[in-house]
């Protein structure tokens, strides 16, 4: 499990990365952050985040195509911020043999570039997304008196177990991070299948120039489909 | 040229004006066209190979690039800085634009499918809004003409909704993909018919434009000029005559009139000097989308023209006309895990479903007037921001849950006729400016119980073919009102400056000359005077290469 995640530099030359310039702290550089966590017996707890609005830029509406602007917003997570994202982005998306796993794309620069971008959907994310990261540390304290990448692989999955699947959110310790943690995995599996590796991985074989007529469904995949068109009691 | 006195001014470069610019060129007249976009060549500029990775937010839309990163638009979308429009109490209205050389045509979906006999003579049938001051067969050879320039593939089915090419006029359609082959199955089992897409895309080279090589999305332009758009076609042909002088930056304001209120010429706004300019000309067309053609007419009111120019008949400015819209998915189970293969295609539907429901219609089955259609969005296609929804766990069970849905997922979009009425109008909204100092256009909406009807027919026919592929829906559909789309959402508006038999009820001609000012065109879809459930553009195109045609006759003959 990684210790300190680096910043992929080759996903997309990303500038030099700036939230390392706060390193290892769960406040941002210049960015008012308030942290209130309730701690409430039996009903569990929930950081209440009040976050200063991102005021860069967004790429606006006539950006170069060709070469996508590099760092298109400063980055906003902190260095310990970046290795929880990491961890939890290699616990969702592991390495499996060939396949590299999620914070070896660079998912987590993919996150921070999409928590820190200007962008409304993306600034309902980001509070939906430093709860979580902070929900999880506060959840590693309470139970281990540990940050959850000192955690033994065990002890994370003890946490993960939890909070990974619907069907707990009637417990209502989860009922909060149940489905934030379900967005903060949407967003790390897209990160990680929209990267060159991720794509090879879900089988996707276009993106490439054909000579010639477009040739159509494989033999293969005609015969799938006949099969499920017979099934169906349907006729092509 | 004169610098001062143009024989024809072209006010857009959109599917409208660079057909008319075309046309006339060739035709050898000389003809300036104005922009209010900045130039753009898709040559140099189009993100041709580049992957959703590759882009900020993996490609997704916002605010910037509503239809994501790599959509060719520029200066546009759902809004253009300093370019606002507004809405009447109660209403909604979407309005996209494109600030660039081609307008829209360099990101459209290149749906082109010609309206039918049926199509132009709704009112005859139903009583309701209006008819076209010409038959389906006055426009049938222009079709061809406009197809054959354009480039269009497809194949003639014999059905009713879609009348035929001439021979050798449209090229071979893509095969079909597997999704779209179970649609197929599921449909006909329903007594519904598919049939290849017509799309005006190149599946064999043509002029300096290449064929099709089946990859990188239409939408965010085509560089190698397989998709039209007019900055690969009519815009270097016809520059290529030496008759067109294109000037971009060029924020058209207003048409100009003389003492007699006949038309001289118009002004616009120099967006880098930011002065205004007044040019003068023997003809003007104006053909800068339908709602800013409108726009321009009602910001040139005079003495002879109170109203808005050329708005005798109180028209301009009504009964404008949107598609509906509304759609329907479902996740496939038969289709997860299915073998892969390289399902790209030329990127939008090989196969849709055409308006099935003529006959229905004519015996008086359905609660709804007109018809529509439905596109096919399926596929394996490259990943970006979203994933599948209700993914449990993590690990490789769930990096499975994602694999097993991919290309499993089919959506169903309605895309249908809508009826003109008297609450779907624009005005100008005197309160308010834009960058320019121009006066913004207000739009005011409301659906009509024609088309709440039609969606939801629509939704039912939507869930019956999905279940029948083997969905499971197990949501209520939502209500019509819920689940249709905005006004302007599918972006085929068109109407405002409708074409007629009579000055009494119409802005213009068959020609697109309006009844008022012999010498002032309209080529763009405000002239429409019904909006069938087929994308509008090719019919723009096609009667603007109609109507410019017979322009050049009366130039040249003198009459005007
Ligand atoms: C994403 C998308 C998908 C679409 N898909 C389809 C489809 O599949 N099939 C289909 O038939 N249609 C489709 N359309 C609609 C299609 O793009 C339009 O119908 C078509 O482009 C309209 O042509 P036009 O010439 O009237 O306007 P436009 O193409 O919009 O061109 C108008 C031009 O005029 C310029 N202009 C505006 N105001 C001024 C002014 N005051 N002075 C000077 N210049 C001005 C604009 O900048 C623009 O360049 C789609 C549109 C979009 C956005
Ligand atoms: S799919 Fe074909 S037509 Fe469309 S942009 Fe790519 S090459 Fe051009």
């Amino acid at each position: 499990m990684t210790e300190k995640y680096e910043v992929k530099l080759s996903r997309r030359e990303s500038l030099k990365w700036l939230g390392a310039l706060s390193a290892s702290s769960l406040i941002p550089a210049g960015v008012a952050f308030a942290v209130e966590t309730e701690l409430t017996k039996g009903i569990g707890h929930w950081p209440t985040l009040k976050l200063s609005p991102i005021t860069a830029k967004g790429y606006g509406k006539d950006p170069n195509l060709i070469i996508p602007p590099k760092s298109p917003w400063p980055k906003t997570l902190t260095q310990s911020q970046l290795n929880l994202v990491a961890t939890l982005s290699d616990i969702l998306v592991p390495r499996e043999g060939e396949v590299p796993s999620g914070s070896e794309v660079g998912v987590p620069d993919v996150v921070d570039e999409w928590v820190s971008a200007p962008y409304s959907r993306q600034q309902r994310d980001r509070t939906t997304i430093l709860s979580t990261l902070l929900w999880i540390g506060d959840e590693a304290k309470l139970r281990f008196g540990k940050t959850f990448n000192e955690l033994s692989s065990a002890e994370q999955l003890m946490i993960i177990d939890d909070i990974a699947y619907d069907k707990n959110v009637k417990n209502e310790e989860f009922a909060q991070i149940i489905p934030a943690f379900s967005r903060f995995r949407s967003l790390v599996l897209a990160a990680f299948f929209s990267s060159p590796a991720g794509m090879k991985d879900i089988g996707y074989i276009g993106n490439v120039p054909i000579m010639g007529d477009y040739p159509g469904p494989t033999k293969e995949a005609m015969v799938h489909l006949e099969q499920v068109v017979k099934k169906l009691g349907l006729t092509l | 040229m004169n610098e001062n006195k143009y024989p024809v001014i072209v006010v857009g470069s959109g599917a409208g004006g660079a057909m008319a610019a075309y046309v006339l060129t060739k035709a050898g007249h000389k003809v300036l066209m104005l922009e209010a976009g900045r130039d753009y060549d898709p040559k140099t500029e189009t993100p041709m190979f580049k992957t959703n990775g590759e882009a900020p937010l993996m490609g997704s839309g916002n605010v910037d690039k509503d239809f994501g990163f790599y959509d060719a638009t520029v200066d546009g979308g759902w809004s253009v800085p300093g370019e606002p429009y507004t809405t009447g109490e109660d209403s909604e209205f979407l309005w996209w634009r494109a600030r660039m050389l081609g307008g829209r045509t360099n990101h459209w979906g290149r749906y082109s499918l010609r309206f039918s006999e049926h199509d132009f003579k709704g009112k005859s049938r139903d009583g309701l809004g209006a008819d076209w001051p010409f038959e389906y067969h006055e426009l049938a050879p222009w079709y061809d003409k406009t197809e054959s320039l354009v480039g269009v593939c497809g194949t003639n089915t014999g059905l009713d909704d879609m009348p035929d090419s001439s021979e050798g006029v449209l090229q071979p359609p893509p095969k079909p993909r597997v999704p779209e082959l179970l649609v197929a199955a599921a449909a006909k089992k329903l007594g519904i018919p598919t049939a290849p897409m017509h799309r005006a895309v190149l599946t064999r080279a043509k002029d300096d434009r290449q064929a099709c090589f089946y990859a990188t999305p239409c939408g965010h332009g085509c560089s190698i000029g397989a998709a039209f758009q007019t900055t690969t076609s009519l815009i270097p042909m016809a520059k290529a005559t030496g008759n067109l002088k294109v000037v971009t930056d060029a924020m058209v304001k207003n048409v100009t009139v003389d003492d007699q209120g006949k038309v001289t010429g118009v002004t616009y706004i120099d967006k880098n000097s930011h002065e205004e300019v007044s040019l003068q000309a023997k003809v003007v067309i104006l053909a800068a989308s339908a709602c800013e053609s409108a726009r321009i007419m009602m910001n040139s009111k005079s003495k002879h023209h109170p109203k808005g120019l050329a708005n005798s008949s109180g028209q301009l400015g009504r009964n404008i006309m949107d598609s509906t819209g509304t759609g329907l998915g479902a996740f496939i189970p038969s289709l997860a895990g299915r073998p892969k293969y390289n399902e790209d295609g030329h990127t939008a539907n090989h196969l849709f479903i055409p308006w099935w429901g003529h006959k229905a219609h004519a015996n008086n089955e359905l609660d709804f007037p007109r018809g529509y259609h439905f596109e096919i969005s399926s596929g394996f296609k490259q990943p970006g921001s979203g994933v599948s929804s209700g993914l449990q766990g993590y690990g490789s069970s769930l990096k499975q849950q994602v694999k097993d849905k991919y290309g499993a997922f089919v959506y169903l979009s309605l895309r249908g006729e809508m009826l003109p009425n008297e609450h779907c109008y624009m005005e100008i909204d005197e309160d308010v400016k834009d960058k320019w100092g121009i006066p913004v256009a207000k739009f005011h909406w409301k659906w009509s119980k024609h088309e709440l009807n039609q969606v939801e027919h629509g939704l039912k026919t939507a869930k019956e073919i999905l279940e029948t592929m083997g969905a499971t829906i197990n949501h209520p559909l939502p209500s019509a009102e819920k689940a249709i789309l905005k006004g302007g959402q599918i972006i085929h508006e068109v109407g405002s400056t409708r074409m007629g038999a009579s000055p009494k009820d119409s802005v213009t001609n068959q020609w697109g000359q309006t009844w008022d000012c012999d010498n002032l065109f309209v080529m763009d879809a405000g002239v429409f005077a019904s909006n069938p459930h087929k994308n509008c553009t090719l019919t723009i195109m096609t009667l603007a290469m109609r109507n410019a045609s017979w322009l050049s006759e009366q130039m040249k003959k003198g009459a005007l």
